[in-house]
């Protein structure tokens, strides 16, 4: 075997991996503290490349820094999202499966508004930088992959840092260990609960725009990536941000050298497959849960 | 269904005389249009009844129970080309077809029933996936050309009803079959299973028995739909037989009549392919699916156990009829 390509396929594995734990934290997240299966991650990480791609083609404005415009209006839809539709039914007994036939009727209109304001043409977001690579050694590097993997891993530390160290952001963690005890100590539920999902939300739209940089994408694309969202979250724990980001990794490393040793069409049957597998055998996760 | 407790005898006439006037209705010589709507509806009640017997009975929510209909649909194409079975033995094949789909059900259901809620209902999602990238890739099984299968040498009208007919006998099995399970004392364990799954397990009731009987059932009828489906058409394709959309709109069908009831995938199949067909004839495509993907969210906020549920306690005043119609 050909060890430059297989440490070729690793490197790009895990810049590819590291997006889709961008893409995927947000919905880990949801998951994890609200119970909250959001079938529309992904579509909302979807709309955020769309509207990346449109600014870049009218304004040149580089899509990183589309993210700018992006991120707070998505917090804000994913806000207003939460108060009016998830928050009615989070009381209900099965509240993981009717949020995830509310989330996919999300889904379906947000992907029918793509295709109303847009088309259906498959986009690519074709930057002064697509095609550059350097080189250290006799490996290339993708200028847009490494940003890729740069944005994923300021996002995955900024997450992990909020949960952490801010006073926000314990009290999410506080509402996810003990629901009815944090309520008692003065911690509003619904509010802090909107937060999270606005937060996970606009995740989407970095992850969104990273998936973006790397691969062409129409208004279907979702089903795809939610596939990958459902292998991360999975792969990585429910609710585990450092797992997702793990689980992400190896996705990516997976898919990666797949696609350097197997026929193209087989691939998603290998990583449907695997998700089937993981799910039979490991279906908490490849790591310990973190609460 | 005579000796059933629930039906009294005005009701039961009513029934006959509905069901017999659906029978005459394709020899009437009503537009083939018409005909072939009406098979539509009628696969749609069989799918979501059937869906039924695993989602709405246990609370197992199979995503991907289209793949059962493509299964099928596969099957009975594959028996004909084999067999060289001339069209009118190919839709009896439809049968063997339906066995092949509880088959795969049953080894399906046998890793994937262990698990529960959003997990059983990835797996599932995931099984159509991998099911239909893998029919798609397989160059014997017409890959992504799609195969084609004799039609009847009859004129269209005529063979369309002969469809419409096998079809509604399918589909009244199938209400039959579900009808029965409800009331039996298999039904009532696989209610056990939904309200709580250990508590059953306690009362000596055999779960995992119990599930995959209910699995491998449910997976039966939609297998012998997509057999008569793929006859019906004389051409199936991966897109056609396995499209995702199917398996999540007979979910919907299923908890918008009412997944409690034999009766509720009835009446939410029908109101709901009449509300799609509507509105693809009278809206730009986009505009239909987004009412549709309002209607989504309608159903879980404001009707969470189904549309009979929903018209039952708004209708307190009269309960002895509504009653009636539900049992």
């Amino acid at each position: 075997m050909n060890l430059v390509l297989v440490f070729q396929s690793l490197i790009s594995g895990i810049m590819m991996g590291a997006v889709y734990a961008l893409l995927g934290i947000g919905f880990s997240l949801t998951w994890g503290v609200m119970k909250v299966i959001n079938v529309s991650h992904a579509t909302f990480g979807l709309i955020a490349a769309f509207v990346a791609y449109t600014l870049f083609k009218v304004f040149g404005m580089d899509p990183v820094a589309s993210l700018a415009v992006t991120l707070p209006s998505l917090f804000g839809l994913g806000c207003l999202v939460y108060w009016f539709l998830i928050n009615p039914i989070t009381r209900a007994k099965a509240v993981i499966v009717s949020s995830m036939i509310l989330t996919f009727g999300i889904a379906i209109i947000l992907e029918n508004l793509i295709l109303l304001v847009w088309g259906a043409d498959p986009r690519l977001l074709t930057t002064s930088y697509t095609n550059k690579v350097f080189a250290i050694g006799p490996l290339y590097f993708q200028y847009p992959r490494v940003l890729g993997f740069l944005m994923a891993v300021v996002g995955v530390t900024a997450i992990q840092l909020f949960l952490k160290r801010t006073l926000t952001g314990k009290a999410v963690r506080a509402a996810w260990q003990q629901s009815e005890a944090s309520q008692l100590c003065g911690i509003n539920l619904k509010k802090i609960s909107m937060i999270t999902f606005g937060l996970a939300v606009a995740s989407a739209g970095a992850g969104g725009v990273g998936m973006a940089m790397l691969y062409s994408f129409e208004p279907h694309s979702h089903n795809l990536w939610l596939i990958y969202l459902f292998l991360v979250v999975i792969v990585g724990g429910v609710g585990n941000i450092l797992g997702a980001a793990a689980g992400g990794m190896l996705i990516g490393v997976i898919t990666g050298l797949s696609m350097a040793f197997l026929p193209y069409q087989w691939i998603n049957v290998l990583t449907f497959g695997l998700l089937m597998l993981i799910l039979i055998f490991r279906p908490h996760g490849l790591f310990r849960s973190e609460v | 269904m005579g000796q059933d407790s629930g039906w009294s005898k005005r009701t039961l006439l009513l029934v006959i005389v509905f069901i017999s006037c659906v029978t005459i209705f394709p020899w009437l010589g009503p537009p083939v249009y018409f005909i072939s709507f009406a098979f539509n509806v009628f696969i749609y009640i069989t799918l979501a009844t059937s869906w039924n017997i695993i989602g709405g009975y246990t609370g197992y929510l199979s995503f991907g129970h289209v793949a059962f209909f493509g299964i099928g649909a596969y099957a009975a194409a594959i028996f004909g080309m084999w067999f060289g079975l001339s069209p009118a033995l190919n839709i009896l094949a439809s049968i063997p077809a339906g066995l092949v789909s509880m088959l795969l059900a049953i080894l399906v259901g046998y890793p994937c029933l262990r698990l529960r809620g959003p997990y059983f209902a990835v797996i599932t999602l995931c099984f159509a996936f991998v099911t239909e990238l893998t029919i798609r890739n397989l160059d014997f099984l017409g890959g992504a050309d799609g195969l084609w299968l004799k039609g009847l040498a009859l004129p269209i009208e005529v063979s369309r009803s002969i469809f419409f007919e096998l079809m509604l006998v399918l589909t009244l099995v199938t209400l039959f079959v579900a009808n029965r399970i409800e009331k039996s004392k298999f039904g009532s364990g696989l209610r056990a299973i939904k309200e709580d799954e250990e508590v059953a397990q306690t009362m000596a009731i055999n779960t995992p028995k119990l599930k995959i009987t209910a699995f491998a059932i449910s997976a039966f009828f939609p297998g012998v739909a997509g057999g008569l489906y793929a006859c019906y058409l004389t051409y199936i394709h991966p897109d056609i037989v396995f499209d995702v959309n199917v398996s999540i709109l007979i979910v919907l069908m299923a908890l918008f009549g009412g997944g409690a009831f034999w009766f509720g995938p009835l009446v939410g199949a029908t109101i709901l392919t009449f509300v799609n067909e509507g509105l693809s004839t009278f809206v730009k495509a986009e505009y239909a699916r987004i009412i549709y993907g309002c209607l989504f969210i309608i159903v879980i906020i404001f009707m969470p156990n189904g549309i009979l549920e929903f018209a039952k306690t708004r209708m307190v005043k009269k309960p002895a009829k509504f009653e009636a119609a539900v049992k």
